[in-house]
């Protein structure tokens, strides 16, 4: 069992405001070692540090530490800390880990999880990747098992191909889901714990899923088209060829997806109070179209839905490649795509190296290597096979930057029954700015409760009467990954989308306030609530962009299609450029952002890319 | 290679033992991909003994750093197949190199895995030693009549021919050279035919000089031409048109490398060391009508002619052919010595001594071959491993022709030569004493000639 040292017990205690009233605070320092386990190494190590010199001030100023301190003592020490204003930032950056583990604690004690029946899942054909032969062959090789790596092999394997998809990451069941507790499933699902970061000012923080079906199990179900002047972008600006018939793979990709419109009976009350405020101003807004039919409002979809409603691509593409022949290796990280280069024409894609978890390596040889390894791992993979000379490669990074404001009302919202993003708000969309009402299992929201100790617990007790709306901006291509072994992303948000994170804020003010908000709180450490809109206008006025606690969901475009050879990495069909038989079958082909939700986009660029391929094969 | 195998439906890894042989139709370049036709014999124990197993090698340790072994086999009746490859890696050149894993598979579906490994310490030296250059195929022995000469002055090239019609017993010599003089004068092709009747002296017919032009295949110059499987042409009153058909491996005479890279003063090969010859020798006193006439042709190129030489080739019948060139250079220093000696017996397919510098240096000088140059008759004598061979060679004054050679440079040779020598050849092994392995006796089907200045 992991053990929590005493710095990080102290602190959990004085964050919390752990006066020995309630029960559940005492397993909080166990589950936030947990956590901090499965992030990592500089993430943890930051952490940890932060609690060593949180403690180390304890110690200077009472010459004890934090958890040989009363309540009212440790009390004293948090608020004479949080007086400082630039010491916020890093509160904050302390206080998500223990809110997440605190939330979970909570809810564990709290409420008794009802029991969820969820039907078996379609089969699918998974070997660990200890069980694989080292040495082996296929006719194509997919490079990750989410969004686009899904849909390739399905395409390939149905056009006859002997497929293999790569996954590091692990199966896991509907039934597991509903077996395990959110935060235990949110270490697993997630790579680095949840916690990759992206440098600039301000860093976002960018959770990835890492699984069988990938960002999809963890993703939030919504599924928007992508928008006819997005395509036109593509099609006309960039020339990505696979674009071309870009609405029947749109239409096939929903589909399989079974895409409909959110009803309302299980929408939950955070979503219906958005609806409210939207109808209040006037502005467009409706539930949005989601790939979970039959959706009971379990408000988990970002810990993988426990009712099996949601079909991610592990549910509804996977069973359908695994039918057609397609074989999935779990466990398997792939560490270098094989080239041969002494091929008549140029160097050709031979096949790939991938490492078990022990470390020893298996090789599978084939003729074509499809990347769907998201658009953060795409360019180091690259590049550690030797194939990323390309100056444009790992550029033009979009993250859909996203910021989230709650509003307290009077009467309960429980955000967390009902539909976990529910309703779209796309009255500013023109505008580069898409809201939608989102809310999250307790501690899972990307939201930070305002204060510490006292202030923090009577936050926490009261989250049930808070309704979250979160808002994601069209942004320019500022991002960067680097690195070779391990992505290095670097984010410098663009004057521009700083200003439209500080409109879309200002909205959803607007927006909770005509819904019936007493009070909202604005997820700034210095300047956390405004109870009026015109108080919430001056207050914002004092904030810019980087005091902010900026998220970012969808990456895209690090290996981008395109006629130019000089800024597209990758070829008008989404070939690997330099290289033969390497296709770019995920988020980072996408020439552009998508400006809404990718999943739809990714998976039908993913069909378009394979497709294309398979008909000039033949 | 040894190792081991886990087969479905077993509980524990078995022994495996895998031998092969590797042969690819081009000289492996590290660099560069080879593919090589494997042959050998897989033993996992228990189970399967395969003496006929046969796959596919590809060997690129660098361009695709792999080498991918592909293998099929029985095992109790079933065909399975073997795939596997070695990741060539510099961060671990040994094990990368050493460890092959691999994949059993029967009809597509796996049915085993296992691991190989390269025994350094027992197999390292026999895989080095037994690495061999490609024997040239069959299909490519024509490359052989193409001209060598690239334009340097002071060269010679010679294609020559000799025959024996067994109808009549006269002999037939075809003689084709290209002169590129030293003083850089143009090159210019002639020869001579020369017909030695079984009965009568020999009589011969230069054509040439002409200028040369070199062409894809052979000579031809002056209405006279040797190219593959034909020779036609006409000198004073005579005239030939002749077919030929190989029926040998090439023979290299002289060692094979000095025929591709020229640093000898001359090498001399056969395209094939045994031909056979058709068609019709017109001359002054009638015409030859040759069918299937046993012979050879050879080829030369170098400086020039040796300060003293001796030429033998011998059909001993039943394929088997003796060749023997031994000959004084003209070089300084080199002149000095006694003749080197290149002795090639053809015998059942294989040639004797293995490489033609033993006969020619020995261990360093000791137990080189020697040669007793004379007319009309002259000896070579030699021992190589458990093998020595005594060969005299006995040149009818009467079925000699004697002509005038001028190497490059202008100076003279003197040649004398008879398709009609008698030849006695002695092969003996030794075991416990030098036993008579063979006797051949030549009586006037013998070629030879002896040359000096």
């Amino acid at each position: 069992m992991t053990t929590s040292p005493q710095a990080l017990t102290g602190l959990v205690a004085a964050v919390l405001a752990d006066d020995g009233t309630a029960e559940w605070t005492g397993a909080v320092p166990r589950r936030v070692a947990a956590l901090l386990d499965a992030m990592p190494a500089p993430a943890r190590t930051a952490v940890r540090g932060a609690a060593a010199a949180i403690d180390a001030y304890a110690v200077a100023r009472t010459g004890r530490r934090l958890a040989a301190l009363g309540t009212a003592e440790r009390e004293h020490v948090l608020t004479s800390l949080a007086a400082r204003r630039t010491l916020l930032p890093l509160l904050d950056a302390v206080k998500m880990p223990l809110l997440l583990a605190a939330g979970t604690e909570r809810m564990l004690h709290h409420g008794p999880r009802p029991a969820v029946s969820a039907p078996a899942d379609p089969p699918l054909d998974c070997t660990p990747s200890p069980h694989w032969p080292t040495r082996s062959t296929a006719d194509a090789v997919v490079v990750g098992s989410g969004a686009g790596g899904a849909m390739a092999a399905r395409t390939l394997a149905a056009a006859g191909l002997r497929v293999v998809v790569l996954e590091e990451g692990q199966h896991h069941t509907t039934e597991s889901f509903g077996r395990r507790a959110p935060l235990d499933r949110f270490t697993d699902l997630y790579r680095d714990g949840g916690a990759t970061v992206a440098l600039g000012n301000p860093p976002l923080v960018l959770p990835v899923g890492r699984a069988v079906g990938g960002t999809t199990v963890v993703n939030s179900g919504t599924c928007y088209r992508t928008p006819d002047h997005v395509l036109a972008r593509w099609l006309n600006h960039h020339g990505f060829a696979a674009a071309e018939g870009f609405a029947t793979h749109l239409d096939e990709v929903e589909r399989a997806l079974r895409v409909a419109r959110q009803p309302l009976d299980v929408l939950g009350d955070n979503g219906l109070l958005a609806l409210a405020g939207a109808r209040e101003l006037g502005w467009a807004a409706a539930p949005l179209r989601r790939n979970a039919p039959g959706c009971r409002g379990s408000c988990q979809c970002v810990v993988g839905c426990p009712t099996g409603a949601k079909q991610s691509v592990q549910l509804s593409v996977l069973p359908d490649a695994c039918a057609a022949g397609a074989r999935i290796v779990t466990g398997a990280r792939v560490r270098r795509i094989l080239t041969d280069r002494d091929r008549p024409g140029g160097p050709r894609a031979a096949g790939v190296v991938a490492a078990r978890p022990d470390g020893s390596e298996l090789e599978i040889l084939s003729p074509l290597v499809v990347v769907a390894a998201g658009a953060l791992h795409t360019p180091p993979l690259l590049r550690r096979s030797g194939l990323g000379g390309h100056p444009r490669l790992g550029r033009n990074l979009s993250v859909h930057p996203a910021i989230s404001l709650a509003g307290r009302f009077a009467r309960p919202v429980t955000g967390w029954k009902g539909v976990l993003q529910s309703v779209g708000v796309e009255e500013l969309h023109t505008d580069g700015i898409l809201i939608e009402a989102t809310a999250a299992p307790p501690g899972m929201s990307s939201f930070v409760l305002p204060g510490v100790g006292r202030e923090l617990r009577m936050e926490l007790e009261r989250t049930d009467h808070l309704a979250t709306l979160g808002a994601m901006i069209a942004d320019r291509p500022s991002g960067r990954v680097l690195g070779r072994e391990r992505p290095l992303l670097r984010y410098d948000l663009a004057a521009r989308d700083a200003g439209r994170l500080l409109g879309a804020q200002r909205a959803m003010g607007r927006l909770l306030f005509a819904a019936g908000a007493e009070e909202v709180l604005t997820g700034v450490p210095r300047a956390p609530r405004a109870r009026t809109p015109e108080h919430l206008e001056a207050l914002l006025d004092t904030v810019s962009a980087r005091h902010l606690h900026v998220s970012a969901f969808h990456p895209t475009g690090t290996a981008a299609a395109g006629t130019d050879p000089d800024r597209s990495p990758a070829d008008p069909e989404g070939q690997l450029r330099g290289v033969h038989g390497v296709l770019i079958a995920d988020g980072s082909v996408l020439p552009s952002c998508p400006e809404v939700n990718p999943q739809l986009s990714i998976m039908a660029a993913a069909l378009g890319v394979a497709g294309r391929y398979v008909a000039r094969a033949r | 290679m040894l190792g081991r195998v886990r087969l479905a439906g077993d509980e524990a890894d078995r022994p495996v033992r895998l031998d092969l042989l590797a042969r690819a139709d081009s000289v492996l370049l590290p660099h560069r991909t080879t593919t090589a036709r494997l042959t050998g014999r897989i033993r996992i124990a228990g189970r399967a003994d395969d003496p006929g197993a046969q796959g596919e090698l590809e060997i690129s340790p660098l361009a695709h750093r792999r080498i991918r072994y592909r293998l099929a086999f029985e095992l109790e009746g079933r065909r399975l197949h073997l795939d596997g490859w070695k990741s060539v890696s510099f961060k671990r050149p040994v094990t990368s190199m050493t460890v092959l894993p691999y994949t059993l598979y029967e009809d597509g579906e796996q049915v085993g895995e296992g691991t190989l490994r390269f025994p350094l310490a027992t197999g390292l030296l026999p895989f080095l030693t037994g690495f061999r250059f490609p024997r040239a195929t069959q299909a490519a022995a024509g490359r052989h009549l193409a001209p060598r000469w690239d334009g340097t002055p002071g060269r010679t090239e010679v294609w020559y021919t000799t025959l024996t019609d067994p109808a009549t017993g006269s002999g037939l010599w075809l003689h084709h050279e290209v002169v590129a003089p030293s003083d850089g004068a143009p090159a210019y092709a002639h020869g001579w035919i020369a017909l030695f009747p079984k009965d009568g002296p020999a009589e011969h017919a230069r054509f040439g000089p002409a200028p040369w032009t070199a062409g894809p295949d052979g000579f031809t110059a002056a209405d006279t031409s040797a190219t593959t499987g034909r020779l036609t042409g006409s000198a004073g009153p005579f005239g030939w048109a002749l077919t030929e058909k190989d029926q040998g491996p090439p023979l290299h005479t002289f060692p094979r490398w000095s025929w591709r890279r020229p640093w000898l003063p001359a090498s001399h090969m056969l395209p094939a060391t045994r031909a056979r010859y058709s068609g019709t020798v017109r001359h002054a006193t009638g015409e030859l009508r040759l069918a299937e006439a046993p012979g050879a042709s050879a080829r030369i190129y170098g400086h020039g002619n040796a300060r003293r030489w001796a030429w033998l080739h011998a059909d001993l019948g039943g394929g088997d052919v003796l060749e023997i060139v031994a000959a004084v250079s003209m070089r300084r220093g080199l002149d000095r010595l006694p003749p080197l000696v290149f002795l090639r017996l053809h015998r059942e397919g294989r040639t004797w001594p293995r490489r033609p510098e033993r006969t020619a240096v020995g261990w360093a000088g000791i137990g080189r071959f020697r040669a007793d140059i004379g007319l009309p008759r002259w000896r070579v004598e030699g021992r190589a491993g458990l093998r020595r061979i005594t060969v005299t060679v006995t040149q009818p004054p009467e079925g000699t022709l004697t002509l005038d050679y001028t190497d490059p440079d202008g100076s003279a040779a003197v040649c004398r030569n008879s398709e009609r020598a008698d030849a006695e050849v002695r092969l003996e092994r030794w075991w416990g004493r030098w036993r008579p392995e063979a006797t051949w006796r030549l009586a006037g089907t013998a070629h030879a000639e002896v040359g000096d200045r």
